[in-house]
């Protein structure tokens, strides 16, 4: 059972977040508020999504898992304007939401959460670097980073206690650091590691809405962004894996 | 092998482009390996082969045309045929004569050293037997596509697929497909970019033929369309002598099927033939999942067991997991 209100905006960025990574994924429900964890086709990304009772004007839910079309969502709720709000409504039926704002009513079709990929275990990986930036900066860094390349590299001079951002295309390259002014440094160690831009790009879409993102770096590890969504009331953790230069 | 319906068929051809193609392509298993066996091999008609000897064209085919597959963003699935029907034997029977003589040839050809016939030959010869097929279905497993099993005809079978609704359209290179009423085939998707033909080296781009636009175009029914078939010779029944595409749909049009097939074959029923084309054995009991590739045991196998080139192997599986040097995230969990 579900049966929930939600402001148009917290919606909105909780399945953007998701859809920069998969297209479809499995929800969980229980009486503390909703969560999905999904990997991307590829195995190359992964999310994780928490969003709280308290992100909901009104909530009530028990433990039940939802196939949810990420991509169908994202298509329905393109209409809806900041501020509207949204019910959502599971009943007995567990293959039909009920959705209604603006005085539309819809009964959207959930996915047989059979056909959806298994939830991928929580991953426990050492990631001693971490640092905390603005999302906006990130964002601006990564798509900088774009123009010139097709992979970033993300790193920490632990000598010099900075955070760096370059990408090396075949001509040009660029390179942006951040001192102790502009990020904080929760452990500054040495660390770097190389990531596609093509994931980087969506992720920073999302990023750049954060107040501060959270990065965990290690050496050629993956890389941990983690930030808070919907006032502080949700969480997103993307964990993006490596590319690694052939020798 | 297939029907040869060419000819009536060919102001239907359509050229299609590749990003027209992409969602699900239900793959006839048996031509595609058929294909990749025929065609991949060295200019005298030696297949490729690993140190042991084992034919191995149909893996290297598997494993390129797919990952070009998947990059493009059309998903395959893998329709294999289950048991023939009993009037196909004597196909299956001339088929296996046609492939014994060839290998005949190929081999006089070689003592020759008449390259040129050895290659012709040596693609009849071409079998897709029990190994090959597991092999493939092997590959195909750890590259995350689907097989199915057809509980007949693999065509008939990817035909029903497309009826549902579960796929867009059959990959093959036989006609014999719009015969099971498939609504679009695509050709030459498993053979297509330079291909040596009579010698010459010719490029083939994919192309696609409607069910809908054929009848149009012809005037006739599918039911006149298997007719066709059956005076002109298919899979399940050979045919009348000196009988090809144009005066089939002659006396098709005409109304002489019955008065025709009367005359020159009293003692021949097309009627199971017709049936079998009409209501082929198929199922709606399939599962239609992709997942990724298993990078390490495509590695392993092909690199390990068949001597494929790890680079190569490994440029063709960037193709779908990703760019160069791009890690999944598998290892960390």
């Amino acid at each position: 059972m579900l049966k929930a209100t939600i402001d148009a905006d917290i919606l909105k960025e909780s399945i953007d977040a998701i859809s920069a990574l998969v297209t479809e994924c499995r929800l969980h429900t229980d009486e503390n508020g909703i969560s999905t964890r999904a990997v991307d086709t590829a195995n190359v990304a992964m999310i994780s999504l928490l969003l709280k009772k308290e992100a909901f004007s009104s909530f009530a839910a028990t433990r039940s898992e939802l196939g949810i079309d990420i991509a169908k969502m994202k298509n329905i709720f393109g209409m809806m304007a900041k501020n509207d709000m949204i019910t959502l409504e599971l009943t007995d039926d567990i293959h039909k939401l009920q959705v209604s704002f603006q005085g539309y009513k819809y009964s959207i079709t959930l996915l047989d959460e059979n056909t959806i990929r298994k939830d991928p275990n929580p991953p426990t990986i050492e990631l001693p670097g971490k640092v905390a930036i603005p999302g906006a900066e990130l964002n601006s860094a990564i798509k900088a980073a774009a123009v010139v390349s097709d992979k970033i590299a993300l790193g920490i001079d632990a000598a010099k206690q900075i955070f760096f951002m370059a990408a090396e295309g075949d001509t040009d390259h660029i390179r942006r650091e951040f001192g102790k002014d502009e990020v904080s440094f929760i452990n500054g160690v040495e660390a770097k590691s190389l990531f596609s831009l093509d994931y980087m790009k969506d992720m920073g879409k999302v990023m750049s809405r954060a107040e501060e993102v959270e990065i965990h770096l290690g050496i050629d590890h993956p890389a941990k962004f983690s930030f808070n969504i919907a006032g502080g009331n949700g969480h997103v953790e993307y964990l993006l894996a490596p590319r690694i230069e052939a020798d | 092998m297939g029907v040869a319906l060419r000819d009536i068929i060919v102001e239907y051809k359509v050229p299609v482009t590749w990003e027209a193609l992409p969602g699900v392509a239900a793959v006839d298993a048996h031509n595609a390996l058929y294909q990749f066996l025929s065609i991949i091999r060295q200019p005298d008609g030696t297949p490729l082969m690993d140190s042991n000897g084992r034919v191995t064209s149909h893996l290297s085919g598997i494993l390129f045309r797919n990952a070009s597959f998947l990059e493009r963003g059309i998903r395959p699935v893998y329709v294999f045929d289950g048991p023939p029907p009993d009037f196909k034997q004597k196909t299956i029977e001339e088929r296996r004569r046609v492939r014994v003589q060839a290998g005949v040839r190929w081999e006089e050809a070689l003592a020759k050293g008449d390259t040129k016939e050895a290659y012709k030959q040596a693609r009849s010869s071409s079998k897709v037997d029990r190994e090959i097929i597991e092999t493939s279905k092997k590959l195909l497993s750890l590259m995350g596509i689907p097989c199915i099993e057809a509980p007949s005809e693999g065509e008939a079978q990817a035909t029903h697929m497309v009826m549902q609704g579960d796929a867009s359209y059959v990959v093959s290179q036989d006609y014999d497909t719009l015969l099971f009423g498939v609504p679009m085939l695509v050709r030459n998707l498993t053979i297509s970019g330079k291909r040596k033909i009579h010698g010459r080296s010719v490029t083939l781009n994919p192309e696609k033929v409607t069910l809908p636009g054929v009848l149009k175009g012809l005037g006739i029914t599918r039911e006149q369309l298997i007719q066709i078939a059956v005076l002109i010779g298919n899979d399940f029944n050979p045919g009348l002598k000196g009988i090809g595409p144009k005066t089939g749909l002659k006396l098709v049009k005409e109304g002489s099927f019955e008065k025709t097939l009367r005359e020159r074959e009293p003692d021949f029923d097309p009627a199971p033939v017709i049936d079998f084309f009409l209501q082929p054995p198929i199922t709606s009991e399939y599962d239609l999942a992709w997942h990724p590739p298993d990078t390490v045991k495509i590695e392993e196998m092909l690199c390990g067991e068949y001597n494929f080139s790890v680079e190569r192997v490994q440029k063709a599986l960037e193709g779908i997991v990703g760019k160069a040097g791009q890690k999944t995230l598998d290892k960390w969990f």
